[in-house]
């Protein structure tokens, strides 16, 4: 089975937003709710050893997805293509998918009442065409395709670099099939940054 | 977290009255309790249903409630299957009390009960054991979710031997049962609130009032008393009712309370 995903590198990203916006406008994501989100990550460390990088985030396509096994209904489930994705039509409003999503990068569409997530735009990859984050990344930082074919744009960049510079947002066993590129030329990868002990930073959110 | 309410009195409910029709089934080995056993068993169903309709409330379409018989894996299709078994064994029991069941047949249903009711309260919590959630990813979440809800149902069956004014050999017995539900309600909210790390901070008097002490030590004081002195049972009963109730519901609130995302990159709400 394929294992379609973004490819994202932190080198090239400039923190735009870009995709954030591109993502709302393709996919009709209301006000207050989203997809995509890009946090800012830092800055961290003692000067002139500092990092801050752009990280954007989204479904991570995970291979073991918790959602996927959570859902009483299976309206959270992977199409033939190996991509994560909610029919809304079996969707109950239980939330335990956005419970047991251990990124919380599933949204809450509160006209419709039930719960959404990136879905790799496949309205648009069924027609050979990019998701819309990829399309419009001003920086060329995002790349789509399946991780086990070596002729798809994410192998290809993947590839240009070491496994030390491929990172994945923390796995907790639902194995992220995303993948950040990121070399020491950005600064030093950090999995999870508690917010108490950097209260001027936009980092990860530990905790609601 | 917000508190999920519906989700709270689901589990409260429906784990007192699993465990209060374990206690009627379990009385088919003693026979000390004449009255009570019907009763016992009515309401024990009654509660079951009142929190599997709690548990519907908190779901947007309900509607579509049976896709999930299409799949029948996650944590939230063994609650039902189990609350549904649950239901069928006690009112295979209460038929065969009144028609008189031969003692064997009873035994056989009220060890049935028993297991119901451990299997039962123990998967509402196991539902919850989540990677994402580090608060919850501990066995000792669903083992308070069993000793709560154990400590509620044998706190009402000893309110309903009161209520009946069963002899003292059944009043005696039922306040043993309510001791060892509080023993189990105790052990587990301990063992639960040292793993989760909620024994402190904002959740500390939630977790030390209402569920240490109310949840436990009051009923265990009133199981104490009542093992000895089975006069003025009814007062002790209604405090460890009570007691166990506050314990039980104050028990969930916590784990929503304390829920700690591994991620919440979005921080949407839940």
């Amino acid at each position: 089975m394929a294992r379609n995903c973004i490819v994202v590198n932190l080198d090239r990203c400039t923190g735009c937003f870009g995709c954030e916006v591109a993502c709302k406008m393709e996919n009709g994501v209301a006000l207050g709710e989203r997809w995509s989100k890009v946090f800012t990550v830092g800055p961290v460390g003692e000067y002139p050893d500092m990092t801050r990088y752009a990280l954007p985030t989204m479904c991570q396509q995970c291979e073991n997805a918790p959602c996927v096994s959570v859902c009483p209904t299976g309206a959270s489930y992977r199409d033939a293509n190996g991509v994560v994705l909610v029919d809304k039509e079996k969707c109950i409003g239980c939330k335990y998918c956005m419970m047991a999503c251990p990124y919380g990068v599933r949204s809450w569409n509160v006209a419709e009442k039930c719960a959404e997530k990136c879905t790799l735009c496949g309205h648009l990859t069924s027609q050979d065409k990019l998701p819309a984050c990829v399309k419009s990344c001003a920086a060329g930082a995002r790349f789509y395709g399946d991780l086990d074919d070596p002729n798809s744009d994410v192998s290809k960049e993947l590839a240009k670099y070491s496994e030390g510079d491929i990172h994945t947002l923390q796995d907790v066993g639902n194995a992220p099939a995303t993948r950040y590129i990121m070399t020491s030329m950005i600064g030093q990868w950090q999995d999870r940054i508690a917010p108490a002990d950097h209260p001027h930073t936009a980092a990860y959110p530990v905790a609601e | 977290m917000e508190i999920q309410w519906s989700l709270v009195l689901f589990t409260a409910l429906s784990g007192a009255g699993a465990w209060l029709v374990a206690c009627a089934g379990l009385d088919a080995f003693k026979g000390l309790a004449k009255k009570a056993v019907v009763p016992a068993v009515i309401a024990g169903i009654v509660l079951i249903v009142v929190g599997g309709i709690a548990s519907a409330t908190h779901l947007s379409h309900v509607d579509r409630i049976m896709a999930v018989l299409a799949h029948p894996a996650p944590g939230i299709f063994l609650e039902a299957l189990l609350l549904g078994i649950d239901v069928v064994v006690a009112a295979a029991f209460l038929v065969l009390y009144k028609r008189n069941a031969s003692e064997g047949v009873l035994k056989g249903l009220g060890i049935a009960a028993v297991v119901m009711a451990a299997v039962f309260s123990y998967a509402c919590g196991s539902s919850y054991m989540m990677s994402s959630q580090l608060a919850w990813n501990t066995i000792a979440l669903p083992l308070g979710y069993l000793g709560t809800a154990l400590a509620a149902g044998t706190a009402l069956w000893y309110l309903l031997c009161a209520v009946f004014k069963e002899e003292a050999a059944a009043l005696s017995f039922a306040a043993t049962e309510v001791l060892i539900g509080a023993v189990a309600a105790l052990v587990t909210s301990l063992a639960y609130g040292f793993m989760a790390g909620v024994t402190g901070g904002d959740s500390a008097v939630l977790f030390w009032v209402g569920v240490v002490v109310c949840g436990g030590v009051v009923p265990l004081a009133c199981g104490v008393f009542g093992m000895k002195k089975t006069d003025g049972a009814l007062p002790l009963a209604v405090v460890a009712v009570a007691g166990a109730f506050i314990g039980s519901v104050a028990f969930r609130m916590l784990m929503w309370i304390a829920s700690i995302a591994l991620m919440s990159l979005f921080g949407v709400g839940i």
